[in-house]
């Protein structure tokens, strides 16, 4: 539950985005952050809307859903809308009370930040949609792979991932049943400042914490166990391949990029 | 060439008290042996040692004939032989039941092609076939232990020690570890099952009681289980096959022993049909 | 008194109300009872009471439903069909649930894991300090609790509950809730963990309250032959449905049944039920057979046999 209220829930559905080699999706994704910022007028943003919806459409995943994904981070819309409107000035001003005053500028600057932020977050929330959270900590190792050479961590980092994320949803579960074992002793759990609000807060960390410790304390024996030692000699069940479709993407990425930047720049 | 040999070994954990002490034990290959005993007797320590996760003080320990002290040894000890731990969350490490399976054999460098024929080999061993992709937080307690014992599998072992792995299952979920764990015994598998329940011990080929890490009973389970005195005295939990038979002989009925509730009920059957029966 | 009337719930249309209630600004409406497939309830049609001083007992599989039923007794769940009512109060009323959370103490399965604070003595005043006691009062409720649970306050109160062996861990662990003075006890799995010792000397603790100060006591345990010795009465659950309620007797009469639900009869009773079914019926005299009524029965009838 928590891990889906933090990473957007996996839409399990068999579209060629979801078979892309997570490492395209993964460079993808930062790739159209590019794009979208490359986009510096209206028509230009057009093209980045119609090719976000046709990646919507290709990864098989209903809009309303996409939707939902980002619902959580909408308040992040609101507020930027909201400064560039009372901040940007420029052109007829529309109202006025007192000091403030909104422009036309102003309004224009509003709508297309917020039309740009959308975009940004649609395009995150498909790589979450369409990758399992195991496919992107491998992803991540095998594109810091290169930089291991020159001692980075990298597969202790994505090992350290993939546990984090393992144990997350249990630690909900967790947190739930101290939460009411606690809550029955008459916990206050508000977060308030007052004495028994940070006695409560305390009664539901300090479980947690130990509980975590235990965890750790037998998954590290575990992991002995099953001869776990480092990256070297290690081989994969699933082991990350490209194929022509991720050929075919990168191409269309960059044609994408190039019109958006003919159309802001050019025309 | 035996399983596991263990030689008047002894093992610390801070330097003054033992956890077990000048310990021999000599396990054969295919034997299903239970260790019993209180907490602090030592069982989980004996555990370790199989597994070369921890080493003696001093004695020796063989596993498959090779020297767990042995630093060039220990990654062939633990690979020959698996342990599965008491908790099933603190051993899952994947979030996908396929990955956590193959954790094992990956670290071994077995080949992908191999990998996914021992990922399928081992679920179907305990009849998680075609759960490959499901998510380890959906499943059962009982469902994550046989995870957790695929994950063993895929390493092809020939020992398998369970740490009381059944201890925070449920009835349904015991009973069916049990299963499985009879199965691979029977498949050929050397099978240590540390526990405190009976009904588990009474299916082992012997039973090592051990007492402040020292063995304190040894024998088949007919022969230890029956012990109505040492077990009580030792503060285990005694079948009710012999509390039974205990009671029955104290009244002055001439039933032998029994561990099993079956044979225990045919004797009693017998008696009861009495002359007219013989 | 803790009065189930008619109880379901859904985890599912908690949350399925929540979002109708958003968008039509109306209750969900009874008729949906029996659209939801039957697995996604976690308690069906529930009705049962508890009575005051007995020694209540559930029964049930993982999943049976059994914490969600706790949860519920104590206020911290609200019934999506149906009313739980304490000693006549409707749980649905804040004050009442607020009230029954005081009066219901619930041990959860392995309560040790919930101990946080630096020392034994500041564990278990976590709740008589929410209470809004006094210290003085605080320091008498926690000595109190400690002394049911036969652990010195003047020994132990400033160790490191970390630092103390399992069996104490949840001794302390249940002080805490002690201390709260309920007058009804939930207990989860009481014994789950602990090795044979701990976990007889840990019931006849339990036993050993409910007689002496009264308590009613709810026991939820896979264990039937733990179930028949101290229970009054039986609840069994399956698929958060009643299958049984009653005596211990009553509800072990029906061996097949309960079997049928993966679930077991005490082993002197399934003793005496296979020789019954062998055509050796003893006269056992009321009251369900016991380890030692039926040695003794069989004994009798040996001698009688011998005596032939």
């Amino acid at each position: 539950m928590a891990r889906n209220a933090l990473f957007g829930r996996y839409w399990e559905a068999d579209s060629i985005i979801h078979n892309l080699d997570p490492r395209t999706k993964l460079v993808g994704v930062i790739f159209w952050m590019v794009i979208t910022f490359s986009a510096a007028n209206f028509p230009a943003l057009g093209v980045v809307v119609v090719a976000t919806l046709a990646l919507c459409f290709l990864a098989r995943v209903p809009l309303g859903q996409a939707f939902r994904s980002i619902a959580p981070l909408s308040f992040i819309i609101v507020l930027t809308a909201l400064f560039n409107l009372f901040w940007v000035q420029g052109g007829a001003v529309l109202a006025q009370w007192g000091f403030i005053q909104i422009s036309e500028e102003g309004v224009r600057m509003a709508i297309f930040i917020s039309i740009r932020l959308t975009v940004l977050l649609l395009a995150g929330s498909m790589l979450t949609l369409t990758t399992t959270t195991l496919d992107i900590t491998e992803a991540f190792e095998r594109l810091l792979a290169p930089l291991a050479r020159i001692g980075v961590p990298a597969h202790e980092f994505a090992m350290i991932l993939g546990i984090a994320l393992r144990f997350l949803p249990q630690f909900a579960e967790e947190l739930q049943t101290i939460r009411i074992a606690q809550l029955a002793r008459g916990a206050k759990l508000a977060t308030s400042p007052t004495k028994s609000g940070i006695a409560g807060l305390t009664s539901l960390l300090v479980p947690l914490f130990a509980s975590a410790f235990r965890h750790a304390d037998t998954l590290a024996s575990a992991m002995d166990a099953r001869c776990y030692h480092g990256a070297q000699g290690r081989t994969r069940l699933l082991p990350l391949a490209f194929t022509r479709n991720d050929a075919i993407a990168a191409a269309a990425l960059v044609a994408l990029l190039a019109v958006v930047l003919l159309i802001s720049h050019i025309l | 060439m035996s399983a596991i040999e263990f030689n008047n070994a002894s093992f610390t954990y801070d330097g003054k008290t033992n956890a077990f002490e000048d310990i021999s034990l000599t396990v054969r290959e295919g034997e299903f042996l239970c260790v019993l005993g209180g907490n602090g007797s030592g069982k989980s320590t004996l555990a370790k040692h199989i597994n070369a996760l921890l080493a003696p003080d001093s004695g020796t320990v063989y596993i498959l004939g090779r020297d767990s002290a042995d630093p060039a040894n220990t990654y062939y000890i633990r690979s020959n032989a698996g342990m599965v731990f008491q908790n099933p969350d603190d051993q899952i490490v994947a979030s996908v039941i396929e990955n956590d399976v193959a954790f094992g054999p990956e670290n071994l460098g077995v080949p992908t092609e191999e990998l996914r024929e021992r990922v399928t080999a081992a679920l179907k061993q305990v009849g998680l076939q075609g759960f490959e992709t499901r998510e380890t937080t959906s499943l059962s307690g009982g469902q994550k232990q046989r995870v957790a014992v695929a994950g063993v599998l895929a390493m092809e072992p020939s020992i398998l020690v369970f740490d009381e792995a059944s201890a925070m299952l449920d009835p349904r979920g015991r009973a069916g570890l049990m299963r499985v764990c009879r199965e691979l015994n029977e498949a050929g598998l050397t099978i240590i099952l540390i526990t405190h329940f009976m009904e588990e011990a009474a299916l082992a080929d012997r039973i090592v009681v051990l007492e402040n890490g020292h063995i304190a009973l040894m024998g088949t389970p007919d022969e230890v289980l029956t012990q109505f005195d040492v077990l009580e005295r030792l503060s285990l939990e005694v079948p009710f096959a012999v509390s039974m038979s205990h009671e029955l002989r104290k009244r002055g009925v001439p039933v032998k022993m029994h561990v099993d509730a079956a044979s225990l009920e045919d004797e009693i059957a017998s008696l009861l049909a009495g002359g007219d029966a013989r | 008194m803790i009065t189930f009337d008619g109880v379901s719930f859904t985890y599912e249309a908690a949350q399925r109300s929540r979002r109708k209630r958003r968008s039509r600004g109306g209750e969900p409406q009874p008729a949906d009872w029996g659209r939801l497939p039957d697995d996604l309830w976690a308690l069906a049609d529930l009705s049962f009471t508890l009575e005051d001083g007995e020694l209540f007992g559930i029964a049930g599989h993982t999943g049976s439903g059994k914490s969600t039923l706790i949860q519920l007794a104590n206020g911290l769940l609200q019934p999506t069909y149906g009313t739980v009512t304490a000693n006549g109060h409707n749980l649905a009323d804040k004050h009442a649930a607020a009230e029954a959370r005081r009066d219901v103490g619930v041990v959860f399965q392995y309560p040790e894991r919930q101990l946080f604070a630096a020392t034994v003595f500041d564990d278990v005043a976590f709740g008589p300090r929410n209470l809004g006691l006094s210290a003085d009062e605080v320091e008498a409720r926690v000595r109190e609790g400690l002394a049911m649970v036969h652990l010195d306050v003047d020994k132990i109160g400033q160790r490191n509950p970390f630092a103390l062996s399992g069996g104490q861990q949840r001794r302390v662990a249940f002080a805490g809730v002690l201390a709260m003075r309920p007058s009804t006890l939930i207990l989860d799995e009481p014994a789950a963990g602990l090795d044979p010792q701990a976990r007889k000397s840990f019931l006849n603790l339990v036993v050993e309250l409910h007689r002496k100060q009264g308590l009613t006591v709810v026991i939820v345990s896979h264990n039937m032959d733990d179930l028949a010795e101290l229970c009054d009465r039986i609840l069994v659950l399956n698929n958060g449905h009643m299958h049984a309620l009653g005596t211990p007797e009553e509800v072990f009469a029906d061996e097949p049944g309960l079997r049928a639900i993966g679930l077991g009869v005490p082993q002197a009773v399934s003793l005496a039920n296979n020789l019954a079914k062998r055509g050796y019926s003893l006269p056992l005299g009321t009251g369900l057979p016991t380890l030692d009524s039926l040695a003794h029965a069989i004994a009798a009838r040996c001698q009688h046999n011998i005596a032939e």
